[in-house]
């Protein structure tokens, strides 16, 4: 009550601005004077170059503790994901056969994706491994060896390896092909010495409220193996072979080489979306993971319009 | 605009007019004067008719209630003032925020949601603990309803009737008769032996005799009224109506004290300083990087989303509660050194008085009639007058004078001590009987002997009681030694006994009565008078045998001698100061604080008292004592070296508000004696001008518009008025001044204290807008989520913010002048320049360091990050690869990245222990301060727990997307909280090493 407050009309809020931005008589500019402003900006810069000075020596010395060959943790990658391809918004590959554009962008991006797996670079690049046993390379004694790969050609993906298809990958005749990965992590020996490879279903996803809430969705799934039906997989079985393993990164392992399954579905039942599920079957991969949807697994939406 | 200012005016006139003294002269009237006034019998009263249609007309005889304001707009104003109208903004915003989110894109991120229904709950508990709060301590209306009679005996037509108050109207002719309450202001035409107690009105305890004569020219103090609510004590009284309801003196009262308009605490307009200074802040930052976001590219619709998140993380949610609590805690440490504080902002408000208006009986002194100066043998003798008797002051006991002047003292005297106290001190004994005659009673048992034994032994024979007409109190006792003789002892005013003594006693001896003699006693008498003491003379005569035992006396028509007596001697009473007074007058004024006081005491009792206690210092005195000390006429006195004075009641009735403002800005020791309520409120409104925060004292109804007017009104814990304690902010529970002196002190402290704790609270903003900042412009994933932050601001925050609040003062606050409101803020330009330039960047860093680090040791390296925001925040997305060519899902790498998220939340507790140690301290090292604040130790463990527990509980991932960090992660943050120390220990040691010097004026908050 002491600080009676007096109602400013506007002018005079608009003048007092005035001068706080610039005031003639004191020759401040918002408030402080040239030598203020000198001595603060002065200040502020001394004491931010030491910011950035220590900031950066602590950095420096962070990354020198970091190799440039392995992470330090990768506790958080003890299961690799699954993806596909081709990658499209949401995960949902629609294809409408009599509308060119509509999966022309698919085959474009499968085109690009394919290419290093073209049996001429593969021939060139990589190594012809032994089939069924790790690709294991020691290091020997030599510091960070730069590491061989094993090849995959494309024409082990058959019909869906795309080269002379007039089909374009299938998705022309409304037979597509999705190629199935397994995403890359450093010194893992996938399969545990045992073979691997992926399967996969269709699946009717029961919407319940209980995916507004942001649950775990409820394992109650039905099969849809009749909408999905048939389908044949490239390499045969969906086979991923051991020797493949283990990635050595990026730096070392420079032309290393993903391993692809691709699956064609044959006689999808059209107009309808259909829930494709495919996981991968490999003694060290858990693929039940309740939270991580892409641990171990994939699943994308797959519709087919006919008119 | 011009009407409401017409409308203002009016009111404010009203408010003037009320101000006023009562002007009312019904008093002055003779009785026949009365009767025609108000057209009434004074015998047979009002006919029923009129008095129907005089009731039909004025209105009931009630106090019209106030505007009450309902309770749901009072809830609202705990609601929606001041610093929860920023956060219920930000939660509006944040509402926005969602809504625009879920309008605009499927996949929907909650934190908005969650942000805002934080900081809506946060907003709506503080509100309710608050009003909750203030619901106790706002019931100043109700106790004058409570005050206001049921039945009074009126007479109407000659015929007395038991009616309800509420219709008793102007002119009716009322009879009241001791126990009654009074039902409206009455002009006394008859009375026997009626006394009130006019003390809720006048704050005077002693009741006082009601007569039909006109004594006085001040309606408040002439003896033919009563007044409405008083309550008679004794006797009878009839008389006629002269004022019903709101136009009585209560009820004027009443509408004064809730017609004054509150203004805000000065709490209140620091914390609105402090909301101006986060809004512009928070406004900068969000539309520099709202323009920022556009030139980069981002939609519209992100940059607004990221505007309202910037300005969001910019509200400090933790910090309402962190206020209020520490205003909680010094209100309880408060309480505990007796000071009630019923409004928590007035917690600090005691804080930065700058004047202090004292009521003088009661809160200076000790409201208790003592002896303090003793005249016999020609010399002045001073007695002892503290509270507990220790100051060992002494007198020739031995002399023969001294025990007839003992003797007179004990036996000429009706008071007694109430039965069954033998174990309380002598002085605080409770009497009965009147003040001067329990003074001398105490002094007597104190140094002399038990009265009691010696109105045994000496057994009182007759006694003419004391009246105001004779002015003295004989009494004749039996002599102890000789049985047979009596002796007269006479006590009064002494000029009353000089003229009954032809002799006078001088150690034991009789001497007959000389000009000497005379004289000295006229310069004893003046002497003591002077000091503002009641003097009291005292003589005795030792009858002849003739008036042996067995003689009847009779004091009617006396039969014995009663002149010639013999002079024994002067005693002088006071109610002397209480013994810490002086000290807190003292503290009061090396803290630059004004004591004036207010009393409605006479001016010399009030001006001794004053000196006594340091109000009116040695050093200086007023214009009338240096006039008679130089011996010069008033008018010579140059007024600008006096620097004290004392101002009667009468001359401020007289003066404008210039007048009054130049003798309160020209004066540093001021009186104001023999004031009436409605001055007090005067007074204190001059101060307020000059822009003084004033708190005032008072215990009587009469002060409660004062009380209110008062930034801080100080209501009396044993004596005051119901009335006075609510319209008061705080109550000294021990009545004593010295307590307002520590109340002042608590309060600078959290003043102080606040400051650092807003510092505190304020610099882990920056370490939380930042990761904000960088996400938009070097589109990294996001470092610190919205939960992090809550939880730091309404977590791991809260404790350490408070345990500053127990911080000991850095130097002595008492020692400094009171701060200026206007430019001492709570929160300044500096502070925020410490908190968000400085400390809060270091802090940012550690922050990004970690981050950094634990991306890096995933696979993440720093400069693979920057612009990796939209593949990375993308679902569809999980095979991103990493700088080492490994492929992640989106959950994959969203663990990572709360993970990060708990590691920036766990550095900003890290470096938020060191930020809380340079926060104990603005100026002075820590090592000087020390760690003793318990505490403040037990905030770090428990903010260190609390993150501990944050991070490892399982489950806390699902819960509040928490994860366990590795423990060496923890120590990323450490370089950085040293490096805060440091820095800030350099910047006091400067400080320190060079005052006034640049960096003090730029960083001393």
């Amino acid at each position: 009550m002491v600080i009676q407050k007096e109602k400013k009309s506007c002018g005079q809020v608009v003048e007092e601005w005035k001068e706080f931005v610039w005031n003639p008589r004191t020759h401040q500019f918002m408030g402080r004077t040239g030598t203020s402003w000198a001595f603060i900006l002065l200040f502020y810069l001394v004491f931010y170059g030491f910011l950035t000075a220590m900031f950066t020596l602590t950095m420096w010395a962070m990354l020198q503790t970091v190799s440039d060959h392995t992470p330090k943790y990768q506790d958080r990658l003890a299961t690799p994901g699954l993806m596909i391809r081709p990658k499209t918004e949401n995960l949902d590959v629609i294809v409408n056969i009599s509308d060119t554009d509509s999966w022309d962008q698919h085959v474009q991006k499968l085109n690009k994706f394919l290419e290093p797996y073209n049996d001429s670079i593969q021939a060139q690049k990589n190594d012809v491994c032994r089939p069924g046993r790790y690709y294991e390379q020691p290091d020997n004694g030599v510091l960070n060896y730069p590491k061989r790969a094993c090849q995959f050609n494309r024409t082990q993906l058959g019909n869906c390896s795309g080269i002379g298809d007039p089909t374009h990958y299938g998705y022309s005749t409304g037979q597509p092909c999705v190629f199935i990965k397994m995403n890359r992590v450093i010194n893992f020996y996938a399969g545990a010495n045992q073979s691997m490879n992926v399967s996969c279903v269709g699946k009717v996803l029961l919407f319940l409220t209980s995916s507004l809430l942001n649950l775990p969705a409820p394992p109650q799934r039905d099969e849809d193996a009749e909408n999905l039906g048939h389908f044949v997989m490239f390499p045969a079985n969906g086979n991923i072979d051991l020797m493949y393993f283990p990635y050595y990164g990026k730096k070392f392992h420079v032309n290393y080489t993903q391993p692809l399954v691709a699956v064609k579905f044959l006689n999808v039942t059209p107009n309808v979306e259909v829930n494709v599920e495919c996981r991968i079957n490999a003694a060290n991969i858990a693929t039940e993971d309740e939270r991580d949807k892409f641990a171990g697994r994939v699943a994308f939406k797959l519709r087919i319009n006919k008119t | 605009m011009m009407n409401k200012n017409l409308r203002k005016g009016g009111k404010k006139k009203d408010l003037e007019e009320l101000k006023k003294e009562a002007d009312m002269d019904d008093h002055k009237l003779t009785l026949d004067e009365l009767s025609a006034k108000y057209s009434v019998d004074l015998t047979k009263g009002h006919s029923l008719k009129d008095a129907q249609e005089i009731l039909f007309a004025n209105g009931p005889n009630a106090l019209s209630p106030p505007p009450t304001t309902p309770e749901w707009v009072k809830f609202c104003k705990q609601m929606f003032g001041g610093f929860s109208l920023l956060l219920w903004t930000g939660a509006f915003l944040c509402f926005l925020a969602y809504g625009i989110h879920v309008h605009y894109s499927e996949k929907t991120n909650k934190d908005n949601l969650y942000l805002g229904i934080v900081l809506a709950a946060v907003v709506l508990i503080t509100g309710c603990f608050s009003y909750y709060q203030e619901a106790k301590s706002s019931k100043i209306m109700e106790s004058f309803k409570n005050m206001v009679p049921q039945q009074a005996l009126v007479i109407r037509g000659g015929e007395k009737m038991q009616i309800n108050v509420k219709d008793v109207v102007l002119g009716d002719l009322v009879e009241v008769k001791g126990g009654d309450q009074v039902p409206a202001d009455i002009r006394v035409i008859a009375a026997q032996g009626c006394k009130v107690d006019n003390s809720s009105l006048t704050g005077e305890s002693e009741p006082q005799s009601r007569c039909p004569d006109c004594t006085h020219e001040n309606l408040l103090e002439t003896r033919n009224i009563l007044f409405f609510s008083t309550n008679c004590v004794e006797g009878t009284a009839r008389g006629i109506v002269i004022a019903t309801g709101d136009s009585t003196v209560m009820g004027r009262i009443a509408s004064l004290t809730s017609g004054l308009a509150l203004g805000q605490t000065p709490i209140a307009a620091e914390i609105e300083h402090f909301i101006h200074l986060i809004t512009a802040v928070a406004i900068f930052l969000g539309i520099t990087f709202f323009s920022l976001s556009l030139i980069l590219g981002y939609g519209w619709l992100d940059a607004v989303i990221f505007l309202i998140g910037i300005i969001v993380a910019n509200v400090p949610e933790g910090l309402l509660a962190t206020v209020t609590v520490c205003l909680t805690l010094t209100a309880k440490r408060m309480a505990r050194k007796n000071c009630l504080v019923k409004n928590l902002e007035a917690v600090e408000t005691l804080g930065s008085t700058s004047t202090i208006c004292s009521d003088k009986t009661g809160t200076l002194t000790q409201n208790r009639m003592t002896v303090a100066h003793l005249w016999f043998d020609k010399t002045v003798y001073e007695a002892d007058t503290s509270e507990e008797q220790t100051t060992g002051k002494t007198f020739p006991k031995s002399s023969d004078t001294w025990f007839h002047l003992a003797r007179i003292a004990g036996l000429c005297n009706r008071a007694d001590f109430r039965p069954h106290q033998e174990s309380v001190p002598i002085a605080k004994r409770a009497t009965s009987g009147d003040a001067s005659e329990s003074a001398l009673l105490k002094f007597i048992e104190q140094s002399y002997s038990p009265v009691n034994e010696m109105r045994q032994k000496n057994p009182k024979v007759a006694e003419i009681p004391f009246n105001s007409t004779n002015k003295y109190q004989m009494s004749i006792h039996l002599l102890e030694d000789n049985s047979q003789a009596h002796v007269l002892l006479m006590k009064g005013a002494p000029e009353r006994i000089m003229d009954f003594c032809t002799s006078f006693m001088l150690n034991g001896q009789e001497y007959p009565m000389d000009e000497e003699m005379k004289i000295d006693f006229q310069n004893a008498y003046l002497e003591l008078g002077g000091l503002g003491e009641r003097v009291l003379g005292f003589c005795f005569l030792n009858l002849p045998s003739n008036f042996s035992k067995g003689f009847q006396f009779n004091t009617d028509e006396i039969n014995f001698p009663m002149k010639n007596l013999c002079f024994a001697g002067l005693i002088s009473m006071i109610d002397p100061p209480r013994t810490a007074v002086p000290e807190a007058v003292g503290k009061c004024r090396s803290a630059g604080i004004k004591v004036i006081m207010v009393t409605g005491d006479h001016p010399i009792t009030a001006k001794a008292i004053a000196k006594s206690v340091g109000i009116i210092s040695e050093a200086n005195e007023t214009a009338e004592d240096m006039a008679t000390r130089l011996n010069v006429p008033i008018s010579q006195i140059n007024t600008k070296s006096v620097k004290a004075i004392v101002v009667h009641g009468s001359e401020l009735k007289d003066m404008n508000s210039e007048q009054l403002d130049h003798i309160l800005k020209s004066y540093k020791e001021i009186v104001f004696a023999r004031t009436s309520p409605q001055q007090k409120l005067i007074i204190v409104e001059g101060c307020q001008r000059l822009g003084a925060i004033v708190a005032v004292t008072g215990d009587g109804v009469n002060d409660s518009p004062a009380l209110k007017k008062a930034d801080i009104g100080i209501a009396m814990g044993i004596t005051g008025s119901d009335v006075s304690k609510q319209a008061a902010d705080m109550i000294l529970l021990d009545d004593n001044f010295a307590s307002i002196v520590t109340g002042v002190e608590e309060g600078r402290l959290i003043f102080d204290n606040l400051k650092k704790s807003i510092a505190y609270t304020l610099t882990s903003n920056i370490p939380e807008i930042t990761p904000f900042l960088l996400f938009i412009v070097l589109s990294i994933p996001l470092p610190l989520g919205t939960i992090t932050i809550l939880c730091i601001d309404l977590g791991t925050d809260m404790v350490p913010a408070i345990s500053l609040a127990y911080e000991t003062p850095e130097s002595d606050i008492m020692k400094r002048l009171p701060r200026n409101p206007k430019t001492d803020n709570l929160v300044n330009h500096r502070l925020i320049g410490m908190a968000y330039g400085q400390i809060g960047m270091i802090q940012a860093l550690a922050g990004f360091f970690t981050y950094f680090v634990i991306l890096a040791e995933n696979g993440f390296k720093p400069w693979d990050l920057l612009g990796i925001r939209l593949y990375w925040d993308d679902a569809s997305i999980n095979d991103l690869e990493d700088s080492f060519g490994q492929q992640w899902t989106y959950e994959q790498r969203k663990v990572v990245e709360y993970t990060c998220q708990t590691a920036f939340f766990i550095s900003i507790v890290i470096v938020q222990w060191s930020d809380l140690i340079i926060c104990k301290t603005r100026r002075n090292s820590l090592f000087k301060q020390g760690m003793k604040n318990k505490v403040l130790l037990f905030g770090i463990f428990e903010e260190t727990f609390l993150a501990a527990v944050l991070s490892y509980t399982p489950g806390m991932d699902v819960a509040l997307r928490m994860y366990p960090l590795r423990i060496n992660w923890w120590f990323c943050a450490l370089p950085y909280s040293v490096l805060i120390f440091i820095y800030d220990e350099i910047r006091k040691l400067i400080i320190r090493r060079r005052p006034g010097g640049w960096l003090e004026k730029e960083t001393y908050y």
